[in-house]
């Protein structure tokens, strides 16, 4: 009888299994980007108790601390926006090794960042500032190999977000699709560091898609792939997220009005053959994007119902403010729905996706857009719950009195074609909020409104927990299923980066990296005043119920 | 006083000149983007620029080379000088300082090269090319991937260079699988060298033990400028010999 009950009780849901347990083995946590754990011991119950064990600092705090970590049968893999790399005791802080890889000294208007690295085949990987992708030892942080995949001072280029590990490759993206720079994604073999595949956002001629771009626009078109995608083994799919058209804001120079879609595959998530990178599938959110709207975000890989049948989806989030839901078997659109309460540029969108009602920035006048070029929410990444079938959504409520200032392209260098100051949104001040949304509707759960932006990864946990932090240096822990705050801990400099759980010998760990900076942060002081007391730093600071704790 | 009157209205009209040059390239490069904004004022992501108080050492150097380990990039190499003159003007003027007219003129003039090396240059670099272009393993005016050395002598012919000798490329056998190599240190502990089995070379690292290094390599040098016909090739070369350095 409780066997049957147990059988009976397993919902259809948890057929796949995104879920993290001891380690947290990808930038997502898994391959399907839920960012959460089955960990379970810090729990709503308990989580008052939640204690700081160790700090790390890393003396590296340009850009503050965006990172996320990779842990690993007790090691804590770690890197920051200089490019280095450090391994940690993931239960006491200590230093195992640090690779140090030597800053260049060409600069773009990206700045040093770096997001995470990728564990696979005995190796950490790391992206680096000047576009190499590097290959350092995961047991004593000697370099293995390092492959240039770009010239910085020729691109205008970097690697900013964490590679995806995937079967023998890693694969990697590249930021600089707001410079005159053609994007692409590059996979190269763990064991060799020899590039596998490329696959170019941009089609090149006798390509389909090709004949979307003006004349010889598509050699410098954006595209950048600078976050970090998804993969699911059953499909053999590889989904990665592409920025925006270049010049940003101008479409004159690089709109043909020919096939289908609009500078392809720009603005798209786009699902990849892993083996070959081949195009299976793409879906364009925002045809003719005027706005720098990238769809470079997570691709969130969940199986829901959808009007009444099991589908294998992917939840994805536009920088226009809206969350779109695909088939990932085959991209079909099933839904959209706006996660911010100001979206100027368009009245709404219909059943098939299209956006109503567009608002383009002009020259010659200012235009007040929202969501600005930050997006309605920025890189830091959402989390899944299956327990509560919630998706945790940070969402931003700014708008930018946007100018076109049309341009000519010279390669690598800045091609955004104008821009404009941030402005405050239609229908009340600045702000953000956290909320929880039903995935498949948009539906909100419920909000947790902030004066200032949330700019950190969530984190959700089967201890029905949502952790995150603020640019005020609070690292703090919600109730998954209402939104009302349990714990917070001041950490000294605000959050940037992205959160994650572990357990070592059944202990189960938090780690945050705090550490205020980024270009979304740079701006906020001249927004509140205050903005100029949020103080940079980079520490990675672990928590963990006190010895004995139930 | 007439006279002098008359001298200083062609002044004051390059100077204004200079500080218009400097609003578009500003407007254009700056005022882009995540980074600066319109005249200079707060609001943007970068810094505001109005009335820091600058001086012209401090908005020379930083335009020109950046501040590195920042967001803000140099560039001395992706604009001309006359824009960089004029930027510099224009930033100044948003602190107080009067442009110089002599400025411009006295600013290096660009370095020219004649259309046959410029069409070389392009191809040399050309991104197009992906993986296929000459920079992905030569580094040539401060651009491209060093993995050779330094061009030294330049071939004369497009055969020459399709059939160049490459003595430094050696075969190296790792875990029984044997590929062109070229040695950056051969040690008694540890071996780094470029495999070179498909552009882009790989620099990796072996215990020297277990990297083996023979002399010779199937390798060619034409194999990896199959993206070029003769012609093209016979541009790149103009390139090489107009920057070459005797």
């Amino acid at each position: 009888m409780r066997f049957l009950l147990l059988f009976v009780a397993v919902p259809v849901m948890f057929a796949q299994d995104g879920a993290t347990e001891a380690n947290w083995p990808y930038h997502g946590g898994t391959q399907l980007a839920w960012r959460y754990s089955a960990l379970d011991q810090i729990n709503k119950a308990n989580v008052k108790k939640l204690a700081p064990m160790w700090a790390f600092q890393t003396g590296d705090y340009e850009m503050g601390l965006q990172s996320t970590p990779i842990v690993v049968d007790g090691v804590l893999y770690l890197s920051t926006s200089r490019s280095q790399v450090w391994a940690l005791d993931a239960v006491t802080g200590r230093v195992i090794w640090q690779y140090k890889y030597p800053m260049p000294r060409a600069t773009t208007p990206y700045g040093p960042q770096n997001r995470g690295v990728a564990v696979g085949d005995g190796k950490v990987f790391l992206g680096t500032y000047d576009d190499n992708l590097i290959a350092i030892d995961q047991k004593n942080g000697h370099e293995v190999w390092r492959v240039s995949l770009d010239d910085i001072r020729q691109c205008g280029c970097t690697i900013t977000a964490a590679p995806l590990v995937v079967k023998d490759k890693v694969i990697v993206g590249g930021a600089g699709g707001d410079s005159a720079h053609r994007g692409y994604l590059t996979a190269v073999s763990m064991k060799t560091g020899r590039v596998a595949w490329r696959f170019y956002t941009i089609p090149g001629p006798g390509e389909k898609g090709h004949e979307t771009w003006k004349g010889d626009s598509w050699k410098y078109g954006g595209g950048a792939t600078w976050m970090t995608g998804s993969f699911d083994p059953a499909l053999n799919l590889v989904y990665w997220g592409v920025g925006n058209a270049a010049s940003d804001l101008d479409p004159t120079g690089r709109y043909s009005g020919e096939g289908e879609g609009a500078n392809l595959y720009t603005a798209s998530v786009v699902a990849l053959d892993a083996d070959s990178g081949k195009l299976k599938w793409y879906y364009q959110e925002v045809p003719k994007d005027v706005w720098d709207y990238d769809s470079a975000y997570e691709c969130v890989l969940v199986d829901r119902e959808v009007r009444g049948k099991m589908r294998k989806l992917l939840v994805h989030i536009n920088k226009g403010g809206y969350a779109f839901v695909l088939d990932r078997a085959t991209g079909e659109y099933l839904n959209a729905y706006p996660i911010v309460d100001n979206h100027t540029w368009t009245t709404g969108i219909t059943e098939d996706g299209k956006f109503v009602g567009r608002v383009e920035p002009v020259p010659g006048k200012s235009t007040l857009i929202c969501p600005s070029a930050l997006g309605g929410k920025s890189w830091n990444e959402m989390a899944y719950s299956p327990r509560t079938g919630f998706t945790y959504v940070p969402a931003l409520e700014f708008c930018s009195n946007t100018t076109v200032v049309p341009q000519e392209p010279h390669e690598g260098r800045g091609y955004f074609g104008g821009g404009g100051p941030m402005a405050p949104p239609p229908d009340g001040p600045y702000r953000s909020h956290l909320d929880a949304h039903d995935p498949v509707t948009g539906k909100r759960q419920w909000s947790y409104p902030y004066k200032y932006p949330l700019l950190a990864s969530i984190l959700a946990t089967a201890g029905d927990l949502v952790f995150t932090g603020d640019p005020e240096g609070f690292f703090f822990a919600l109730d998954a299923r209402t939104g009302a705050k349990l714990w917070s801990f001041q950490t000294g400099s605000g959050n940037r980066g992205s959160a994650v759980t572990y357990s070592v010998n059944g202990r189960q760990f938090i780690a945050t990296p705090s550490g205020w900076g980024s270009i979304a942060a740079r701006g906020m002081s001249a927004l509140w005043p205050e903005g100029e007391t949020f103080r940079g730093g980079s520490t990675l600071m672990v928590f963990a119920l006190p010895e004995g704790t139930r | 006083m007439k006279r002098a009157a008359l001298l200083l209205l062609p002044v004051l009209a390059c100077a204004q000149d200079i500080v218009t040059r400097g609003l578009d390239v500003y407007n254009k490069t700056c005022a882009s983007a995540y980074c600066h904004v319109a005249k200079g004022a707060s609001g943007g992501s970068a810094p505001r620029l109005a009335a820091r108080g600058f001086d012209e050492a401090y908005m020379s150097q930083v335009v020109r080379r950046g501040i590195p380990g920042s967001a803000m990039p140099g560039f001395a190499t992706s604009l001309s000088a006359p824009d960089l003159a004029a930027v510099i003007a224009y930033v100044g003027s948003l602190n107080g300082i009067a442009p110089a007219p002599t400025r411009a003129a006295e600013s290096a003039p660009e370095k020219q090269l004649p259309p046959d090396a410029e069409r070389g240059r392009e191809l040399f670099f050309d991104s197009v090319r992906g993986f296929g272009r000459c920079a992905t393993c030569h580094e040539v005016t401060d651009r491209g991937v060093p993995v050779a050395g330094s061009i030294g002598k330049v071939p004369a012919t497009a055969r020459d260079l399709r059939t160049l000798a490459t003595p430094q490329i050696h075969t190296a056998t790792v875990d029984g699988e044997s590929f062109p190599a070229l040695i950056v240190s051969h040690g008694n502990a540890q071996t780094k060298l470029y495999d070179l089995t498909s552009p882009p070379p790989v620099l990796r690292t072996f215990a020297t033990a277990t990297a083996k290094v023979t002399d010779g390599s199937p390798w060619r040098h034409s194999d990896v400028l199959k993206s070029y016909g003769d012609p093209d090739l016979e541009l790149i070369l103009a390139f090489l010999r107009a920057v070459a350095t005797p």
